[in-house]
C-alpha cells in the first residue's frame, strides 16, 4: 500500500509529464501501434512514446478541442484531417524538418483532403470492395452488381457491411451519382436499388473474416485486410474493386496546435517514413501504409497480396470520402433508414 | 389450510421466468469465459483449449499499465467517495429531519440520475480548461470524477447501516461524559464500519468498470482497462479481451462476495 500511494502521490505531482525529456504522447486508435516500432524508436533516438488508444474520430476530435489533452499526435481519418485543419487544431508540418517526407508515394501525395501533404502524413490505409468466394460465384466480381443486383448463385449466401458511409456512396457510384450526393435523382435510385437488393442479402453484419472462413457466407462488402485474412484460409476467395467506384480510407499523423514535444513529434514523424519502419506498422496492423519501397520489407504474403497492393488497372475507380455536406448527410441517413426496417 | 398467503414463489409460471432471467443475466458472461480459453485468434470460432490469451494478455506491457491505473485510481476514489460518503450519511440522519433534506438527497445522488454521457462531456470541457490553465495533467482528474460519481454508491449502504442504528448508545456515551469525538470513534464508527466497508467496495467496483467518463476525462498515457478494451473495437477482437474481461470479472466477483458477506444479517 505505501508504495502504491508514493507512486500516485508521484503520478499526482507530475505536472510536467508532457513536456519533460524525451517523451511523445501519440493520440491513436487502439491496437494499431507496433509496440516493436515503438522499442525501435527508442533505442534510436532516446525518446518513450506513450500510447493512448481511442475507437472513434469523434471522441478524438471532441477531446482535442476541449483542450489541455496533453497529446502531441492524432491519427485521424482523411475526411477528418480536413477537419482538424480547418478547425485549426493542427499545425501545418514543418517540411524541412522532415527528410523523409518525400518518401510519401505520388498517389498519397496529392491526395485532394490534403494537398501536398502540408498538413498530415500517411499512417495506414484500404478499400472497401466485395470478397467473393469464387468457388461459388465465378462469375465479374470488380462490379457492385454482386450485391446490388445479387446473382442467383450468391442469393441469400451475401451480407453487407453496416457501414452507412461506405454502403450508401458505394450505391451511389454504382447509380452513377458522385459521393456525398444531392442529386434527388440519383438517391432514388440508390433507394430503389438497395431497397430491391436487400431481400437477396443474407445479413448486414460485421464479422466477415469469421463468416466467409468457415462457409457462413459466400460473399460479403468487406474491408481490404479482412478479405486478405479470409483467403489465408481459404484460399477461393477473391477481393473485387468495384470499377463503378469503391471507397478508399486513409489514417494520418498530424501535430497538434497545443503539442508540448514538437521535436521529439517531428523526429517519430520523420521516423515512420521511412519504408522500413513503415513495413512495421503494415506488419502490425495488416494494411498498407502509403510509404514508398516499404513493399520490401512487409511481410512476403502482404507485399504481393491483392487486396493490400491495388492492381494497376483497378487504381482508378478508388474514391475517398469527402467531407459531406448537411444536406447530402441527411439524404444518406433516410436512405439508411428506411435500408435498416 | 384454508387460505394461503400470497407468496411470488407460487404464481403461475414463476420457474419459467426465474429460468429465463437467470440464463439472459449468465449465459452470455459464461460464453464470455469459455471464450477466453479458445485457441484460435476468432471470438465465436472455437479452436481448442488453450490459455495463450490469458498469457498474452499478461505480457502486454499496455494491458498491465492499464490494469495498475484502473487500481490506483479505483482504490482512491473508493477512499475518498466512502470517506465524503460517510460524513454526508452522518449529517442527513444523525439530526432531526430538516428542511430541505430532500434536496440534499437528490444532490447526493445526482450521479445516479444524470446520464453518464453528460457529466462526462461537462468534466471534459471544466477539465480541460483547468489543464490549459495550469498544465497540469495528473491522474487527480480522473481520481476526482471517479470520487465524485462514487459517492451515490457508498453513501447508500452507509445511510442504510445508520438508519438501523438507534441513538441510544451514543446518547449512553455522552451521559457517561465522552466527548463527542470520542462517542464517535468509540461507538458510532465501530459499528458503522461494516457499511463503510461495503459502500467503499461498491465505489471500488464501480470505479473499476467505469468507460463512459473515463473515456472523456483521460489525458495522455492514462488508459485503463476498460478503455484500453474500447480502443480495441475498430480492429479485430481477439480472445485476449475475453482473457480480461475474465480476470476483471474474477475480481469483481471476489468483492461483490467479500461485500454479501458483510452486510448479510448477522443472525
Amino acid at each position: 500500500m505505501n508504495r502504491l500511494m508514493t507512486a500516485t502521490a508521484l503520478l499526482l505531482a507530475t505536472t510536467g509529464l508532457a513536456s519533460a525529456e524525451g517523451v511523445l504522447q501519440l493520440y491513436n486508435w487502439g491496437n494499431y501501434t507496433s509496440p516493436e516500432l515503438l522499442e525501435k524508436f527508442k533505442a534510436e533516438t532516446g525518446i518513450t512514446v506513450t500510447v493512448t488508444d481511442y475507437d472513434s474520430n469523434d471522441v478524438a476530435l471532441a477531446k482535442i478541442e476541449a483542450g489541455g489533452h496533453g497529446f502531441d499526435l492524432v491519427v485521424p481519418s482523411a475526411n477528418y484531417v480536413q477537419i482538424f485543419t480547418e478547425k485549426g487544431l493542427t499545425t501545418p508540418l514543418d517540411l524541412a524538418r522532415l527528410p523523409n517526407h518525400a518518401n510519401i508515394a505520388p498517389e498519397w501525395r496529392g491526395v485532394e483532403w490534403d494537398p501536398g501533404r502540408a498538413n498530415s502524413i500517411p499512417w495506414q490505409w484500404g478499400t472497401v470492395g466485395v470478397a467473393v468466394d469464387t468457388a461459388i460465384y465465378g462469375g465479374d466480381i470488380n462490379t457492385s452488381a454482386v450485391w446490388l443486383e445479387v446473382p442467383d448463385e450468391l442469393k441469400g449466401k451475401i451480407n453487407v457491411v453496416p457501414e452507412m458511409t461506405d454502403i450508401v456512396t458505394l450505391a451511389t457510384l454504382y447509380y452513377g451519382g458522385q459521393p456525398c450526393s444531392e442529386d434527388l435523382e440519383v438517391l432514388k435510385k440508390v433507394r430503389d436499388g438497395l431497397l430491391a437488393a436487400k431481400p437477396n442479402w443474407i445479413a448486414m453484419d460485421y464479422g466477415a473474416t469469421e463468416k466467409m472462413s468457415n462457409k457462413d457466407w459466400a460473399a460479403s462488402v468487406n474491408w481490404n485486410g479482412s478479405t486478405m485474412r479470409i483467403r489465408q484460409n481459404l484460399p477461393t476467395v477473391a477481393y473485387g474493386y468495384p470499377r463503378e467506384g469503391y471507397t478508399l480510407w486513409m489514417d494520418s499523423v498530424m501535430l497538434l496546435k497545443d503539442a508540448q514535444n514538437v521535436d521529439e513529434a517531428y523526429a517519430f514523424m520523420d521516423f515512420i517514413l521511412k519504408p522500413e519502419n513503415a513495413a512495421m506498422i503494415s506488419n502490425f496492423a495488416r494494411y498498407a501504409n502509403g510509404v514508398s519501397g516499404s513493399e520490401a520489407f512487409m511481410d512476403p504474403e502482404m507485399a504481393t497480396a491483392p487486396e493490400v497492393v491495388i492492381p494497376e488497372e483497378h487504381k482508378a475507380a478508388g474514391v475517398f470520402m469527402p467531407v459531406c455536406s448537411e444536406t447530402s448527410r441527411e439524404y444518406m441517413t433516410a436512405i439508411w433508414t428506411e435500408l435498416q426496417k | 389450510m384454508a387460505e394461503r398467503s400470497f407468496h411470488v414463489a407460487r404464481l403461475p409460471g414463476f420457474a419459467t421466468t426465474a429460468i429465463i432471467v437467470f440464463l439472459a443475466l449468465y449465459l452470455p458472461i459464461i460464453t464470455l469465459v469459455v471464450y477466453s480459453f479458445n485457441a484460435s485468434t476468432s471470438l465465436a470460432v472455437w479452436g481448442g483449449f488453450s490459455l495463450d490469451w490469458y498469457a498474452k494478455a499478461w505480457a502486454n506491457t499496455q494491458v498491465k499499465d492499464a490494469t495498475m491505473r484502473s487500481l490506483i485510481i479505483a482504490s482512491f476514489a473508493a477512499l475518498i467517495s466512502t470517506t465524503v460518503a460517510t460524513m454526508a450519511a452522518l449529517g442527513t440522519t444523525r439530526r432531526r429531519a430538516f428542511k430541505g433534506q430532500t434536496a440534499i438527497y437528490v444532490m447526493i445522488n445526482q450521479p445516479l440520475m444524470v446520464p453518464e454521457i453528460v457529466t462526462a462531456v461537462a468534466l471534459m470541457i471544466l477539465f480541460g480548461l483547468i489543464k490549459q490553465a495550469t498544465g497540469i495533467h495528473g491522474l487527480g482528474y480522473l481520481i476526482l470524477a471517479h470520487s465524485a460519481f462514487c459517492i451515490p454508491f457508498a453513501y447508500l449502504p452507509i445511510r442504510a447501516r445508520l438508519e438501523g442504528m438507534d441513538l441510544t448508545l451514543e446518547t449512553a456515551a455522552a451521559d457517561l461524559y465522552a466527548t463527542p469525538w470520542q462517542t464517535f470513534r468509540r461507538v458510532t464508527l465501530p459499528l458503522l464500519a461494516p457499511g463503510m466497508i461495503a459502500g467503499a467496495m461498491l465505489a471500488f467496483v464501480i470505479s473499476l468498470d467505469d468507460v463512459v467518463i473515463t473515456e472523456f476525462v483521460k489525458s495522455g498515457g492514462q488508459d485503463t482497462l476498460p478503455t484500453y478494451m474500447l480502443g480495441q473495437l475498430r480492429r479485430q477482437l481477439t480472445p485476449e479481451i475475453n482473457a480480461i474481461s475474465t480476470m476483471l470479472l474474477a475480481v469483481t466477483v471476489v468483492l461483490l462476495t467479500a461485500f454479501f458477506l458483510l452486510t448479510r444479517k448477522k443472525d
